[in-house]
């Protein structure tokens, strides 16, 4: 009882002392600052009043050093500009495309406008295989619909699975992987035996099983879901799910390991011992200095997750038409790999181009936040 | 060591029935009726009634889940829904050669291959012939398997489009059998299975070579004249060596992850294509056949791996 009462009015203390016009305050105030940053961090200039003053004479904190490291990658920048670039093109692109061109007077389907011949599941069948032309920038597939259109589409589809999987990554690796780490014990076995069996289920496995079991019944379901047209949405939803399920062990088994370590490190005693609550901890200490292994891995995961997506469409368990995918482009594809290499080429490409983005990008992304696993 | 073995033997009878229960209860509480969906336009109240019996089906899941332990206990995979009297185990016989096989070679092809460049790219840091190959590997490594199994078939329809040649783009010889006939169409896709684990390897050995040569032992065979081909082959590469068989089980589980694609594209009747079609017909016992053999696959591979450790590593000692 008496020892909460000592406790109780430091920590009310420390809260203060990190407001950040806290300058002048007695050195405890320095101290807890140190702490809270990582661990490396040089030992700052001593307060000089004006904030400008201090701004300079401070070493660069370590996110503004890693940002700095990043920006110096060639590799890594030239691939963040291609994921800005498609991400703006499968947002942005379609309904620009779309509005491109005049009305198309078709035999067989009467006036088509542009909107229509510029979607991705507008079949002009007397259109087939067409190369690239005036109306239709990248060619025609085997069922007259527009490559471009359905490119778009596709790369649109990408990005959603991999943004619902990172968050669903993100959110249990890191709650799962903190708990486990922290607190040890029956979470820290459960994790482990968890992730043993993860590791031996091979992972697309377990998502073409689980696409291939339910995916039928799902996308009834869901059908009427409204995330991007008619696409299968459910399908979309059960393929992000069955991918984040495989892969949030790993990132929880990155956090559970930094978090041991971070756990050792004199700046939590010191939280600690002045008198800091486990959950306070947790949030204002661990957490920040886990970031970067979490936007690491994360970023990394994107590429697998991205192919994981247009490996199961191309094995048709994914989206179905007339929804459109990568994987699912080349799958329609195959068959007329003899007469139309284009039309393989076109979306393995692509797919190729954004995996390899992502990959530099999470390479390029670790060398910087964290320069001694550079070889 | 013994002890090590009964621990992980455990650990493996573990996960195979952690494995089974997700694939079963997936099965089980999955929409629809299995056998009403096998049965389709031909459903008779009657039959389905008595298939159901035979299949176990109208049991509790518990029962069922039981059942199926006890069956397996005896390597006994049951009897598939949609060819209703053929055995699984009828229906996988002739993929597993087929994807042994191709594992196989691959992983040969990753070993044989991979390794001696990441090697040579170590002695060579920093030359065009590093920076050659590692940087074919960082992109054979990055693109997903299907991709470069793609592209391979195109270079394949390209030549022969233009050299008159029928090279076979996706097909399988009998497996095991190396005449020109059916070794032919199984060089391509050897080749592209290993592949990613090529890519890796190559990485891996190279990191591996560099810290080794860093290494006191090595500035000291030097320092006493040893010839740089005695300090590099009989002292580094040996040591070199040690860590890149600790990797084997996550090369394992690459292979496993690539059988679906390579085995689907370039047309191969292994385990991976019998696994999707049974997915695509809702044949649960093949499903779960194919998922237990995979597991298993990985599983074992890893406590090779593990073994393999301690044998050229002496100073590891597994508890």
């Amino acid at each position: 009882m008496s020892m909460d009462a000592h406790q109780r009015p430091s920590e009310a203390a420390g809260e203060s002392f990190v407001k950040p016009d806290a300058g002048l305050q007695p050195p405890p105030a320095e101290l807890l600052e140190l702490a809270a940053g990582v661990s490396e961090t040089p030992p700052r200039a001593a307060p000089l009043g004006e904030e400008e003053v201090l701004q300079e004479r401070r070493a660069p904190s370590p996110l503004r050093e890693s940002l700095r490291r990043l920006r110096r990658d060639r590799r890594a920048m030239v691939s963040l500009g291609l994921i800005i670039f498609f991400v703006l093109v499968a947002f942005f692109g379609p309904p620009i495309y779309q509005h491109i061109g005049s009305i198309y007077q078709s035999p067989q389907n009467g006036p088509v406008p542009a909107s229509v011949y510029h979607s991705y599941y507008h079949e002009e069948l007397i259109r087939q295989d067409e190369g690239p032309s005036a109306q239709y920038w990248l060619g025609t597939d085997d069922l007259g619909r527009d490559i471009l259109a359905r490119l778009m589409q596709g790369m649109l589809v990408s990005i959603i699975v991999a943004t619902l999987v990172e968050v669903v990554d993100i959110v249990l690796g890191l709650i799962v992987g903190v708990l486990a780490g922290y607190f040890g014990g029956w979470i820290d076995q459960l994790l482990a035996r968890f992730t043993d069996l993860m590791f031996a289920f091979p992972g697309l496995l377990f998502a073409i099983m689980l696409t291939g079991i339910i995916g039928p019944g799902a996308s009834d379901a869901l059908a009427k879901l409204p995330i991007i047209g008619p696409n299968g949405n459910g399908r979309l939803l059960l393929v992000s799910l069955a991918l984040a399920i495989t892969v949030w062990p790993l990132m929880a088994r990155y956090v559970r390991g930094q978090t041991l370590q971070l756990k050792e490190q004199q700046f939590i005693e010191a939280a600690r011992t002045s008198g800091s609550s486990d959950l306070r901890i947790i949030f204002r200490h661990i957490i920040p200095n886990l970031m970067s292994i979490v936007v690491v891995a994360s970023t990394l995961n994107i590429s697998n997750t991205i192919i994981g997506e247009a490996g199961i469409s191309l094995l048709g368990l994914g989206v179905q038409a007339p929804g459109s995918s990568l994987g699912l482009m080349i799958s329609d594809a195959t068959p007329y790999i003899n007469t139309h290499p284009w039309e393989i080429l076109v979306p393995t490409t692509v797919l190729a181009l954004i995996v390899l983005a992502f990959s530099f990008l999470g390479d390029g992304l670790r060398d910087a936040f964290d320069p001694r696993s550079k070889d | 060591m013994l002890q090590f073995l009964v621990k992980r033997l455990i650990g493996l009878i573990f996960v195979i029935v952690g494995i089974t229960f997700i694939t079963f209860i997936m099965g089980y509480l999955a929409p629809g009726d299995p056998i009403r969906a096998q049965m389709g336009d031909h459903f008779d109240y009657h039959t389905w009634l008595m298939l159901r019996h035979a299949y176990g089906l109208d049991l509790p899941w518990y029962q069922q889940y039981y059942n199926y332990l006890v069956h397996l206990a005896h390597l006994d995979f049951g009897i598939s829904f949609k060819y209703q009297n053929r055995p699984v185990w009828d229906i996988l016989k002739d993929g597993v050669p087929v994807s042994l096989e191709l594992a196989f070679w691959g992983l040969i092809v990753e070993l044989l291959l991979g390794i001696p460049v990441g090697i040579l790219s170590a002695i060579r840091a920093n030359s065009w012939i590093d920076t050659l190959n590692m940087g074919v590997a960082l992109i054979i490594y990055a693109l997903p398997p299907f991709v470069i199994a793609i592209l391979a078939q195109v270079i394949i329809v390209w030549i022969d489009s233009k050299t008159g040649a029928s090279w076979p783009s996706s097909s399988w010889g009998a497996p095991w059998q190396y005449d020109w006939a059916d070794l032919q169409p199984k060089i391509v896709p050897i080749l592209v299975y290993g592949a990613a684990g090529y890519a890796y390897f190559a990485r891996l050995a190279r990191t591996t070579m560099l810290e080794v040569l860093r290494q006191d032992y090595v500035r000291t065979a030097r320092a006493k004249g040893l010839r740089e081909r005695v300090v590099i082959y009989w002292h580094a590469l040996r040591n070199a060596l040690i860590p890149l068989v600790t990797v084997l089980g996550v090369a394992i589980g690459l292979l496993v992850a690539g059988t679906f694609f390579i085995e689907q594209i370039f047309n191969i009747p292994g385990i991976g294509r019998i696994s999707l079609q049974s997915v695509i017909d809702l044949d649960y016992p093949v499903i779960q056949a194919t998922v237990v053999l995979l597991a298993v696959g990985v599983v074992v591979g890893n406590l090779i791996s593990d073994i393999l450790y301690t044998i050229v590593d002496p100073r590891i000692r597994l508890e």
